[in-house]
């Protein structure tokens, strides 16, 4: 079976166009990940890797076993679920609040990605300052301005409450970045679109709901996506506002257990399967998530 | 006369919430800065005051004066630029070859490089680093800038994809039938026309590259390469936390983020692609 | 388009000045001093095979100008996370050494804390392991375990009187299977702070033994207004020095067992006091997580008691000028003897390196009068005995040192940092009420014993 000269013709363009990704993809990530993956199937030893033992499945069992770890499933899942649906909402509302026809729109718009480009290790310290059980603002608001409460709460000693900060951090994080993304979105549609369907008479929430919604469909599936996967992921504000696991490792993050174990029981087999385990989830929602939201967009 | 009284009804509400929003949004920020300008023996006085009672300029002269912090800020500044430009063309090459080009296994190289998205980047760090041995890229610019644009690939070319795919073909195929070639397609229609994806591909790149730590901190260990979140990193003490020059620090280090977010967000113009369609 | 074009390029343009001016605001000689030793480091080396972290480096810089030595220099990298007073001061003993050993230069590399263990693994995976460190005693059998380290006894030129000019305590941490990984470089203990102003008002005494402490913790405590003592948080290096001056012990001499050992009585005794006393509200909830800081409580009033170590002197003078810090040896347990913690960091030196005598030399350095009597000007404490009394020596080293003879080292075992969580959570669970304190340590010891088989 030959190869049509057109079909050669095809390819050949395409690999101008893959080429530079290609070359750098190879090496810096196809590799590394080999790597790791036939990592997690050995009791590895970093400083003589000949002596390494091959333990095939046993480092995946011993995780999923570990109730340490189960509960890091659980806790990792709840941030996914709390946070993206949040980031999602809240920034298609401010997104379309942006694209109004208001003035200084891009002082707005600058100030809503503040939180974005500031870097997870400040923010996560900052929230942990906000929320500290004696001197925190939040603390303060709750208590002796609002009265809600009439104790401090010790945000951070709660293996439950602990994730109050860490959500809200996640969310406030988050919002910028959903809101430039779904605003590029938003720019794309045409504006002759609306205005065809406001003179048939369409209110502004159908025109919403019928018109804006699908057509944002493309980048709302990749904002599901991509922020799923950050969150599954997420792993800094936690080891820095629980100091990994504290208290009691009951507020493990599926990634900080593997910190912990690779660079802190320097048990990098067990933090090879942990990260593999993860980016199986992960890649299997992503798959459904990808298959179940999109649809051809036609004009 | 309702027409312009619901308009402007419209226009309050959105007004309102928006600031309502903002402050949410700003207050942390509000928190930092005055925490910035204050001396260590207040940070934890009780009741938070809205505006320091004693405001010093100590943090930023001590954080900004400390010995490499300009020089830092340069290589970052370096680092980012070549970053975001190279991120660029390497991943909307790519994407325009998955929204628009047909070739053996595409489907399959599509995943492959989502996959590269989904592992942890912590969990790859201490591979990259031999490849990188390797290669001869350790204590140079080149081995951060490379591996840089290499984690933003995927994410970048995903998102792009999403932009190109949205852009109507009509104008394409004139241009095909016209005898154009897919390199002239992409230059010269494809790339003018996806200024808010490449917008935000400049963002979030600058921003990535500009604040990426684990990485910086292992590819280079000489003081005058090194880049901007390692000169944080150093502030926080073992014993105690300076946070007026930690928040000193951060905030003046978002500024070239802020400064390249201005200049981009301009390009969201509306309705680009209705003009190539009408007639 | 000339008009974004035009932006942005002077946009950049003026990211670009004001970061040269703030390149030329810092200090200037500093800069100038490392291009220096970039420049001279990167002198190719012909016979002595130089390492391989040296050879990237090498290679990027072969345009230098050679250097016209008789003998060529070997080149020993040190790793380590000094603060920026102690980083300037190795400038000067890293001069001093080089003075006395022309044919070596020593390359050192700051690292950011919170991260230098991943620094140490990725090199170590990579083969770019450094020849020297200076890292956190609790290390060194962990890496010793995984044969990272070199062998130092047997193989050192005067391996002994060195060991033997320096604290036990601190020495011990050393010790992994029968052999020495590395020598003391410097050392830490805890004491107890205690605030002036608290005590004043209060006409309160500062206690020497233990009850006097329990008793002057609630006596100074006064709702949410002040805490009698407070700790900086439940990991084991907070309660170690009540739990080590009131007899405690986490496992037997020979590293075997737990059992007896963290569940034994004098054990249960120290966790007991410390939990009672949370529970009548006489020590600050903050160590549950979450609060004000031990550092800023205790300048603030707001702690009268804390247990740290000799760092505060400086970070007090940084921070909280005004305040006047006061040292006291740690209460003494119930047969009269006082103890405490030992903290600090060990030199050691990696199994790969190519210049394994160089190596050695440095380390030795390290250990010298000369250098360690350096360190001490900005805060360090020398490890050698032979030291205490030494006028050059800063005055509130006096009560650290005199704390240093009876200070314990930590279980000096690869598992520790495990063994160090299932303490830690055992005393989580006592202070939140799921578990008496003999429950709790009972569970810690079988936790440790799995560890230790």
């Amino acid at each position: 079976m030959t190869l049509s000269t057109k079909k050669l013709r095809q390819i050949g363009i395409a690999l101008i166009f893959i080429l530079p990704a290609l070359l750098l993809f190879s090496p810096f990530v196809i590799i590394p990940m080999a790597y790791s993956f036939r990592i997690s199937f050995y009791d590895w030893n970093i400083v003589k890797p000949e002596l390494s033992e091959w333990v095939g499945l046993q480092n995946y069992l011993d995780a999923l076993k570990d109730p340490i770890f189960q509960r890091a499933a659980l806790n990792t899942g709840m941030y996914a679920v709390v946070t993206v649906p949040a980031q999602i909402v809240l920034g298609l509302m401010v997104a379309v609040l942006l694209n109004q026809d208001i003035r200084s729109k891009a002082l707005f718009r600058v100030l809503y990605y503040l939180p974005v480009i500031t870097s997870w290790v400040v923010v996560s310290l900052l929230f942990e300052y906000m929320f500290s059980g004696q001197a925190g603002l939040i603390n303060y608001v709750l208590r002796d301005v609002l009265h809600v409460v009439d104790k401090n709460i010790l945000w951070l000693a709660d293996p439950i409450l602990t994730f109050v900060p860490i959500h809200l951090l996640g969310i406030w994080k988050g919002v910028g970045w959903t809101a430039v993304i779904t605003l590029a979105g938003l720019q794309a549609i045409p504006e002759n679109i609306y205005e065809a369907a406001e003179v048939d008479g369409a209110s502004p929430v159908q025109r919403f709901f019928n018109i804006t919604v699908p057509l944002l469909r493309p980048t709302l599936v990749f904002e599901v996506v991509v922020l799923t996967i950050g969150a599954l992921n997420a792993y800094i504000s936690n080891l820095l506002i629980t100091n990994g696991g504290d208290p009691l490792d009951r507020t493990h993050f599926i990634l900080t257990l593997m910190y912990e174990a690779t660079f802190g029981r320097l048990d990098f087999g067990s933090g090879a399967a942990i990260s593999y385990l993860l980016t199986f989830v992960v890649f299997i929602i992503s798959i459904i998530q990808i298959q179940l939201l999109q649809k051809q967009v036609e004009y | 006369m309702s027409q312009k009284r619901e308009r402007r009804i419209r226009k309050i509400i959105t007004y309102t919430l928006l600031i309502f929003g903002l402050v949410i949004v700003v207050v942390p920020f509000w928190y930092m800065l005055i925490t910035s300008l204050k001396p260590q023996a207040f940070i934890f006085e009780m009741p938070p005051r809205l505006w320091p009672a004693e405001v010093t300029l100590k943090n930023y002269i001590e954080a900004l004066g400390k010995d490499y912090f300009g020089l830092y800020f340069l290589n970052s500044l370096f680092v980012a630029s070549i970053t975001t430009v190279t991120t660029i063309f390497v991943s909307s090459m790519l994407a325009y070859a998955f929204a628009r080009l047909e070739f053996p296994g595409k489907k399959f190289l599509f995943y492959i490089f989502l996959l590269g998205m989904m592992i942890p980047p912590v969990m790859l760090i201490i591979p990259q680093f031999i490849v990188a041995k390797h290669l001869d890229l350790l204590e140079k610019f080149t081995g951060l800038i490379l591996v840089y644009v290499t984690m933003n690939i995927s994410m970048q070319t995903f998102l792009l994809r999403g932009f190109f795919e949205g852009i109507p073909k009509d104008l394409e195929d004139a241009a095909l039938i016209d005898g154009a070639s897919n390199w002239t397609i992409f230059w010269k229609v494809i790339f003018p026309l996806s200024r808010p994806g490449i917008a935000v591909v400049t963002i979030f790149t600058f921003l990535y590259s500009w604040e990426e730590f684990p990485w910086a901190h292992v590819a280079i260990k000489e003081t005058t390469k090194r880049t901007l979140p390692i000169a944080i990193a150093l502030f926080q003490g073992q014993h105690l936390t300076e946070w007026g020059q930690v928040f000193a620090a951060s905030l003046v280090s978002l500024v070239p983020v802020v400064i390249v977010f201005v200049l981009f967000q301009r390009h969201f113009i509306q309705g680009i692609t209705t003009t190539g369609l009408k007639g | 388009m000339l008009d974004k074009n035009k932006i942005f390029v002077l946009a950049l343009s003026v990211m670009v000045i004001f970061s040269l001016f703030l390149v030329g605001c810092g200090q200037a000689n500093n800069v100038v001093e490392d291009e220096g030793n970039t420049v001279e480091n990167s002198e190719p080396v012909e016979n002595s095979a130089p390492n391989e972290n040296e050879a990237a480096e090498e290679n990027a810089d072969m345009d230098e100008p050679e250097a016209e030595e008789a003998m060529e220099p070997v080149v020993i990298s040190y790793w380590h996370t000094m603060s920026d007073a102690e980083t300037a001061q190795l400038d000067n003993v890293i001069a001093a050494f080089e003075e006395q050993n022309p044919d070596i230069t020593v390359e050192p590399t700051r690292y950011a804390y919170d991260d230098f263990k991943q620094a140490i693994l990725t090199g170590l995976a990579s083969g770019g392991a450094p020849d020297t460190a200076r890292m956190d005693i609790a290390w060194v059998s962990e890496f010793a375990d995984q044969g990272a380290l070199m062998q130092l006894d047997g193989v050192m030129d005067d391996f002994d009187d060195l060991a033997a000019s320096t604290f036990a305590g601190p020495l011990s941490t050393n010790y992994w299977q029968g052999h020495y990984y590395g020598l003391p470089q410097n050392t830490n203990t805890q004491v107890l702070l205690w605030n002036t102003e608290d005590f004043e008002a209060a006409s309160a005494e500062v206690p020497t033994t233990m009850d006097e402490f329990a008793a002057v913790a609630c006596e100074l405590t006064s709702g949410e207004e002040q805490y009698g003592y407070a700790l900086g948080g439940t990991y084991f290096w907070a309660p170690a020095p009540i739990f080590y001056a009131m007899g405690g012990k986490v496992v037997d001499d020979e590293i075997t067992t737990a059992t007896g050992y963290i569940n034994g009585p004098e054990s249960v005794e120290a966790f007991s006091l410390l939990v009672d006393l949370y529970n009548q509200g006489c020590i600050s909830p903050n160590l549950l997580g979450g609060g004000i800081g031990t550092a800023d409580g205790h300048a603030t009033g707001l702690y009268a008691m804390i247990i740290d170590g000799p760092w505060m002197v400086d970070i007090y003078k940084g921070n909280y000028p005004d305040f006047e810090v006061n040292f006291a040896l740690i209460p003494t347990g119930a047969d009269g003897t006082t103890s405490s913690v030992v903290g600090g960091e060990d030199a050691v030196v990696f199994e790969g390196s190519e210049n394994p005598e160089a190596a050695m030399k440095w380390l030795a350095f390290l250990l010298s009068e000369e250098s360690q009597l350096m360190m001490a000007e900005v805060g360090v404490i020398p490890t050698l005995s032979g030291l205490i009394g030494n006028p050059a020596l800063p005055e509130y080293f006096d009560i650290f040192l005199q704390q240093l003879e009876t200070a314990q080292a930590r279980v000096p075992h690869p598992a520790w940092s495990d063994m160090d969580n299932a303490i830690n959570n055992a005393f989580q669970r006592a202070l939140r009420g799921e578990q008496t304190v003999q429950e709790a340590l009972d569970q810690a010891a079988a936790e440790i014993n799995d560890l230790l088989n």
